[in-house]
């Protein structure tokens, strides 16, 4: 039975492999459509975070062997919170 | 429409968040710095919260973001959860796991989060408000 690590480094991988593929069709990715992995298969589509998060649960209970992932946001780019003095 | 509404804290906006724990479903409180300067409207998270909050609360992982400015480096997000009862709110966020949110706060409310409502003190100087 694989170890969470590694189902972890298997949601990672497809999440990464989503994200690329994505950026050869960004008109059928846009912002706020989610992928919902789990066990490192694609378990569900919505673009609503809440149905992404409930289909997850049903298919995997423990947290750890699931990811969420937006395929089409550029997660590269650095978001800046300003310093709270 | 519906308005909940929050004193000061250290002389700061704040807001009230309630979390589900994984284990047992217990709710806790959680008390977020609002700062509009947190983040813009179309980055990837709404909220900052200590990564031991979000693994508490069984939040499903996604991808690391780089941060600046208070935060440096990358961190990861979480998908979680979260209530706003006096608001009928609950919803699920992202989060932003890191390891120490600002002294005397349990994590930051984004723009993008506190951009969903109507937001301001509403002509009392000693509160902060989140209004539907």
């Amino acid at each position: 039975m694989a170890t969470a690590t590694s189902i972890q480094q298997l949601n990672r991988d497809l999440a990464d492999k989503l994200v690329e593929e994505a950026k050869l069709d960004l008109p059928s990715w846009p912002l706020g459509k989610f992928v919902g992995i789990a066990n490192g298969h694609v378990i569900v589509v919505s673009d609503d975070l809440d149905e992404i998060v409930s289909q997850l649960e049903r298919a995997e209970p423990d947290p750890s062997r699931t990811f969420v992932v937006e395929p089409g946001r550029d997660y590269t780019k650095v978001c800046e919170i300003w310093r709270i003095s | 429409m519906a308005r909940a509404q929050w004193p000061l804290q250290h002389g700061r906006p704040i807001i009230e968040i309630v979390l589900t724990l994984a284990q047992g479903a217990q709710k806790v409180t959680r008390r977020l710095l609002a700062d509009t300067g947190a983040g813009a409207m179309h980055d990837p998270f709404d909220i900052v919260l200590d990564e031991v909050d979000c693994l508490m609360c069984g939040g499903k992982p996604s991808k690391m973001v780089p941060l600046g400015g208070s935060y440096s480096g990358t961190h990861p997000i979480y998908v979680i959860p979260i209530g706003i009862p006096s608001l009928g709110f609950r919803d699920s966020l992202f989060a932003v796991g890191v390891a120490a949110p600002p002294a005397g706060f349990d994590g930051i409310a984004c723009f993008r989060f506190l951009n969903r409502f109507t937001y301001g003190n509403f002509g009392n100087a000693n509160e902060f408000a989140l209004e539907t």
